[in-house]
Parts: C-alpha cells; sequence; structure tokens
C-alpha cells in the first residue's frame, strides 16, 4: 500500500478551522525555554554565556575569581605544558602503563588554554568599543572645528563684501 | 588576524607539534628489554644509527620555538592592566564625552544654517533690487 502524492495535512489542522472569527479558539504557541535544554545530544542554554570550566567538567588549573592575570596565567600554564610533554617521554621509558594520566593532563591544560584565550574575547569587545568611540569623538571634534573654521570664513567674507558696497 | 586568534591558533600548533613528538617517538624508538628473561632484542632496523636521534631532536626543537612564540605573543597582548569595571567605566565617559560634542556639532550645524539662510536671504533682497533697477537715491 503506498502512500498518496498528496496526502491530506497533518489532524491538528482543524484545530484552526475557527481561528479567522475567533483567534483565541486555536491554541497558543508553548513558552520560551529557559535555562539549559537538550537538541540533538548536546547541551545548550539559552543565554549565550561562555560556560565555566567547571560546568563543562574540566579541572581548573588557575586561580578562580574576577580578576585573572591572564599574562600570568597564560605562561604559566604554557609552561606546566612543556613540562607535562618532558614527563610523558620520561613514562613511556619507565612507566608506559601510566601515560593515560600523563595524556590525560596534557588535554586537561590545553583545554585550560582555550578557556583563558576565549575568556579574553569579551575584554577584546570592549576594548574594541572604546577605541570605535575615541575615533568617533575624534570625528566629531574635527567637524565641529572644520565648521567654525568654516563659518568665520563666511563671515569674513561676507563682511568684506558689505564694506565693498559701502565703498560706492 | 587578531592576537586572540594567533594565540588560539598558536595553541593549536602546539598541541599538533606535541602529538607528532610523541608519535615519532613511538615509531622510530628502539625495542627496550623489559625483563631479562626475555631474548635480546634485535637491533633497530634503521639504516643509520643516527637518523633516530636526529628527529625527535628537530621536533623538540620545533616544539620549543613554538612554546617561545607563545610566550611572546602572550607578551604582545594589550591587555590594560584596570580589569572590567574600569573599562566599562571609560565607556560611559566616552559616551558622555562623545553625546556632548554632538550637542556642540549640533548647535553649530544650527548657526551654520541660519547664517546661511541669512546670506540666502541677502542674495535674494540684492537680486529683486537688481531685477527692479531700483537705483539709490543720490540728488
Amino acid at each position: 500500500m503506498a502512500t498518496a502524492t498528496y496526502p491530506p495535512p497533518p489532524p491538528y489542522y482543524r484545530l484552526y478551522k475557527d481561528y479567522l472569527q475567533n483567534p483565541k479558539s486555536a491554541p497558543d504557541p508553548p513558552p520560551p525555554i529557559e535555562g539549559t535544554y537538550l537538541c540533538f545530544g548536546a547541551n545548550y542554554t539559552t543565554s549565550d554565556v561562555l560556560p565555566t570550566l567547571e560546568e563543562q567538567g574540566v579541572r581548573q588549573l588557575y586561580s578562580k575569581g574576577p580578576n585573572v592575570d591572564f599574562k600570568k596565567e597564560l605562561r604559566s600554564l604554557n609552561g606546566e605544558l612543556q613540562l607535562h610533554v618532558l614527563e610523558l617521554a620520561d613514562i613511556l621509558i619507565e612507566r608506559p602503563s601510566q601515560y593515560a594520566r600523563r595524556v590525560e593532563e596534557i588535554s586537561t591544560v590545553f583545554k585550560n588554554l582555550h578557556h583563558l584565550l576565549n575568556s579574553l574575547r569579551p575584554h577584546q569587545a570592549r576594548a574594541t568599543l572604546i577605541h570605535i568611540l575615541e575615533l568617533q569623538i575624534q570625528r566629531r571634534k574635527q567637524a565641529v572645528e572644520d565648521i567654525k573654521r568654516r563659518r568665520e570664513e563666511a563671515r569674513r567674507l561676507l563682511n568684506e563684501s558689505l564694506a565693498t558696497l559701502d565703498g560706492h | 588576524m587578531d592576537i586572540i586568534s594567533q594565540l588560539q591558533e598558536q595553541v593549536n600548533l602546539i598541541a599538533h607539534l606535541a602529538f607528532n613528538t610523541v608519535g615519532t617517538l613511538q615509531r622510530d624508538a628502539p625495542p627496550n628489554r623489559l625483563s631479562p628473561n626475555y631474548p635480546e632484542p634485535p637491533a633497530h632496523a634503521t639504516e643509520d644509527g643516527s637518523n633516530f636521534s636526529e628527529q625527535p631532536k628537530l621536533m623538540s626543537t620545533t616544539l620549543v620555538k613554538a612554546a617561545k612564540q607563545f610566550d611572546a605573543l602572550v607578551a604582545a597582548l594589550p591587555i590594560s592592566e584596570s580589569g572590567e569595571e574600569a573599562q566599562l567605566k571609560r565607556i560611559s565617559e566616552l559616551q558622555a564625552e562623545n553625546d556632548a560634542i554632538g550637542l556642540e556639532l549640533q548647535k553649530q550645524l544650527e548657526a551654520a544654517e541660519k547664517e546661511l539662510n541669512q546670506v540666502q536671504e541677502l542674495f535674494r533682497q540684492a537680486s529683486d533690487n537688481c531685477l527692479n533697477l531700483k537705483k539709490p537715491d543720490d540728488s
């Protein structure tokens, strides 16, 4: 039994039969989702913020708190990464069965590095906004000076013309 | 490309180099005798002995150079010592200054427009006088 070429619409179209006469007779749309929700197995959030490392299930290696010294933490994480690579080489020689923990440590350092760099994006956005505002102020000041200069020039030309006319 | 993206690509490069360094070590390392009970492992199958130590040295050098490049990029980050509150305060100050200069610009534009209208009015009167051939009384 094959389906028809033009199958009928889904049965719930009947719910909107009286929509033109009475819009309230049709069901309301679902309310907006708040918080987090699953979509194709991935966890999404309705507020666009960068999730913290704990929320992602990763151990945080640098200091917590609002004021992070990004340069110091990035340099220390870089050094720690090099040490972990060296330790991995040593472990592979002396205790090969314990490589997994070292690889996990290296992975954690990389995740922390990328998280720190992504955390710099809001700072970068604010700095860009400051730069744009400074440029705008500079252009406006230039425009004000330009208008003042041209007004003065026009006034001078007008006075010269009036003097010439009065001379006759 | 902005410097944060450069840093992110540098981190990815370091990861790539670290992975390849360990990979070449595992691929080229000679077999090791784990216990006296096992027979002596065969000699390394490379054509010459120096070929093994050259590749890891080269890759390790590249990895260390990439790490130093990362440190240089971190040093070049234009992060001000001020935090988020100082940035927001600076944005508010710039916004207020921007509004003030905007008002000044508006005032200048209105004054310029007014003067332009005055000049146009004078020009129109002069043109009308010329067209009407009015002459000043010089008796």
